[in-house]
């Protein structure tokens, strides 16, 4: 039975795969590199964020499989570096023999495999972001008051912090703050009849008032800023609230939160696919060297002709027969790569 | 009598030359970072010029950028020259040039020093300049429809939240000067107008601060306005509450940050220079053991290397010899040209 994609390697096209081969795995391992580092940097906005995510959003898997597999393009990138490099130099590639064979399995089903979940990932998990932001700035918007309660009391200076930082306000505007008690209990006095009034105003008995925290403040205003009273056309001289002006910010912390975590989820996709098509031809090269260099027995320099394949002949042939005999006798072959690419079988031939 | 004679013979001489290529070529990198260093400070100044009133010293930057870029260069040619100095057809074009470029590396050397030591001590005019430059920022806090002026509100604000302080030494600062500009305050109402009676110069003075001196931390919504009265505001005392607002001044802040800055670039520069000191010790001694290879011929042989040919006071009286003939030379040949235009005259 014939091999699979069999390609004749004489010695000139052998040294130009292998010349090729080793520049293309250099630009793999840099790209595997920059994957580690943005999956690395969204992880870390991701940390700082945790409080404003729900626990529920599944978000958090994409930078982690994204690291793992960056992590091995890298490896994988260096490993074929060396081996083209080891295969132009007699005396250097009888060490490098027995190591390719579980590298290019080891490459191709793992870091195979890793890449394609990641970029599902990257696909899928975006859109759980929405409703995940939702629930988490709403919760840390209700526990804005409780500074003194367990558990709650760093939601005040995360989202006053996260609303200077980002330069956003309540969730999707401003008018977010009207609908939730942000002013704790223990510092209103319970005496005044205003806000007595307030609280029975409403069904929940909350401290409802038209009032911003001072983070939502924009410091681009030409006048001092304006956090209370803002429904009330009167309250302050020269302020209409019906007029768009500069005084708060304008944005809802959703969107802005949203743009940020999806450009950088939608940054590391792409240099997910380009490290997928950059390691695809990459272990295909090894392979076709590999097996080029074994029909020559080992001997590099040997300017006979080869041929190079991807899976040996008679590889269906052994195993259905091992399939037959219930593959006690030996492991079957790890062919289980997926499917799109042609899995260069892990069995490495014999010497 | 040489000062630290070492003796060399072809082996360790080549080793020197080949230690000393690679110490060059690092030498360039450590430039490069010093040159990176003063850039970045230069940024950092340049960014925060508008509340150091426009009149800070870039002496600390430039003299970086000037030492980075100098050492690189020199560093570069020294490395050159090592890799030539293994060979001798090679090596006899530099040979007439080493003894002017050494004295070049130690001008470079106490160069260096000098930057690191300005990094260290030259604080003092900074903090001036920061005091000037944030009283004027903020009187002119109000000024945001006045041309020139109207970025200072902005600029403030930005500032003391990313540095986390509140006006020149304190929040009381703000209490003294007028922050709110009269297009937005009601002339008709009792209030305004009672308080711009109260003071000579017609200042709207209020004891509030502005929204970007409010602290995060602080487990209560902020209190901006009506500060020092404990009655406005429902459980506060004006005397223990700490977490309203920011408690440091901005010069201070600003002060200690640029401090650590220069502190950390001068340790650095320091560090850089005892780099330097050896690769530059190095090509002296490579420079003396090729010197005084006694048979050109055979390469093999072995010679001695020194810092100095006699020891420090000869040498010294040395150098002052060469200074005054030097001098004696200039006027022999004055005196030779008078003496010849005289008879022709005469």
């Amino acid at each position: 039975m014939a091999p699979v994609l069999p390609l004749a390697l004489p010695l000139q096209p052998r040294i130009r795969l292998a010349q090729g081969l080793w520049l293309l795995s250099w630009v793999l391992a840099l790209a595997g590199g920059l994957t580690l580092l943005c999956s690395g940097h969204l992880l870390v906005q991701l940390l700082h964020l945790r409080t404003f995510l729900a626990p529920s959003c599944p978000f958090t898997a994409l930078p982690q499989v994204a690291l793992a597999a960056g992590a091995v393009a890298l490896c994988t990138g260096l490993a074929g570096a060396g081996a083209s490099r080891a295969s132009l130099d007699a005396a250097q590639y009888p060490p490098w023999r027995r190591v390719l064979g579980p590298l290019l399995v080891a490459g191709t089903a793992g870091g195979g495999g890793l890449l394609v979940l990641a970029l599902a990932l990257a696909l899928a998990l975006p859109g759980s972001l929405d409703t995940g932001l939702e629930e988490g700035l709403g919760a840390a918007m209700a526990h804005y008051k409780d500074t003194e309660v367990p558990g709650h009391c760093h939601a005040k200076r995360l989202l006053d912090e996260l609303q200077l930082r980002h330069h956003c306000c309540g969730r999707h505007g401003f008018k977010d703050w009207f609908g939730v008690q942000w002013v704790s209990s223990r510092y209103l006095d319970p005496n005044d009849q205003e806000v007595v009034d307030r609280i029975q105003s409403n069904v929940e008995g909350l401290y409802l008032t038209d009032g911003v925290p001072f983070s939502c403040c924009n410091p681009h205003s030409p006048r001092p800023c304006l956090q209370d009273r803002l429904s009330d056309p009167h309250a302050h001289p020269l302020f209409d609230p019906r007029q768009p002006n500069l005084n708060l910010w304008a944005q809802g912390c959703h969107g802005v939160l949203l743009g940020h975590l999806q450009g950088l989820a939608s940054t590391l996709g792409s240099l997910l696919a380009v490290t997928f098509l950059l390691q695809t031809p990459v272990l295909l090269g090894l392979r076709y060297l590999q097996t080029a260099l074994e029909g020559l027995g080992g001997v590099i320099d040997g300017a006979g002709e080869t041929q190079g394949y991807l899976l040996p002949g008679g590889l269906r042939h052994r195993l259905r027969t091992a399939w037959l005999q219930g593959g006690a006798a030996h492991r079957p072959a790890p062919g289980e790569a997926p499917a799109e690419e042609a899995p260069p079988g892990g069995d490495p031939p014999e010497a | 009598m040489a000062l630290l004679k070492v003796s060399f013979d072809q082996k360790r001489r080549v080793k020197l030359a080949q230690g000393l290529w690679l110490l060059n070529w690092l030498a360039v990198l450590a430039g490069t970072v010093v040159f990176g260093l003063g850039l970045f400070l230069k940024v950092e100044l340049r960014k925060r010029s508008d509340v150091m009133g426009n009149s800070e010293s870039h002496l600390v930057p430039n003299s970086l950028i000037g030492v980075g870029v100098l050492s690189c260069a020199v560093h570069a040619l020294a490395g050159k020259v090592c890799y030539d100095a293994l060979d001798p057809a090679k090596y006899a074009k530099w040979k007439p040039w080493l003894r002017p470029y050494l004295a070049a590396c130690v001008l470079l050397q106490a160069a260096l020093l000098l930057a690191a030591l300005c990094c260290l001590l030259l604080r003092g005019s900074l903090e001036g300049a920061l005091a000037l430059g944030l009283r004027q920022g903020l009187r002119f806090y109000r000024d945001t429809d006045t041309p020139g002026r109207c970025y200072m509100k902005k600029t403030i604000d930005l500032l003391q939240i990313e540095f986390r302080c509140c006006g020149n030494n304190g929040f009381r600062d703000w209490f003294e000067i007028q922050w709110i500009s009269n297009r937005y305050l009601d002339f008709s109402s009792k209030e305004v107008k009672d308080r711009i009676k109260s003071n000579v110069d017609g200042r709207y003075l209020v004891d509030g601060v502005p929204f970007s001196c409010c602290n995060p931390n602080s487990p209560r919504p902020c209190i901006q306005y009506q500060l020092t009265n404990n009655s406005a505001h429902y459980s506060y005392d004006h005397q223990t509450e700490e977490l309203n607002l920011w408690v440091r001044g901005c010069r201070a802040a600003l002060l200690s940050y640029y401090s650590s800055l220069m502190n950390s670039m001068g340790a650095v520069t320091l560090l850089v220079w005892l780099f330097d000191v050896t690769a530059t010790t190095g090509l002296r001694y490579l420079h003396t053991a090729l010197e005084s290879v006694s048979n050109p011929e055979d390469p093999e042989c072995e010679s001695e290397g020194w810092l100095l040919e006699k020891s420090v006071p000869e040498t010294w009286k040395a150098f002052l010899e060469s200074l005054k003939k030097l001098g004696k030379s200039n006027q022999v040949e004055a005196e030779g040209a008078d003496a010849g235009q005289a008879p022709e005259a005469g």
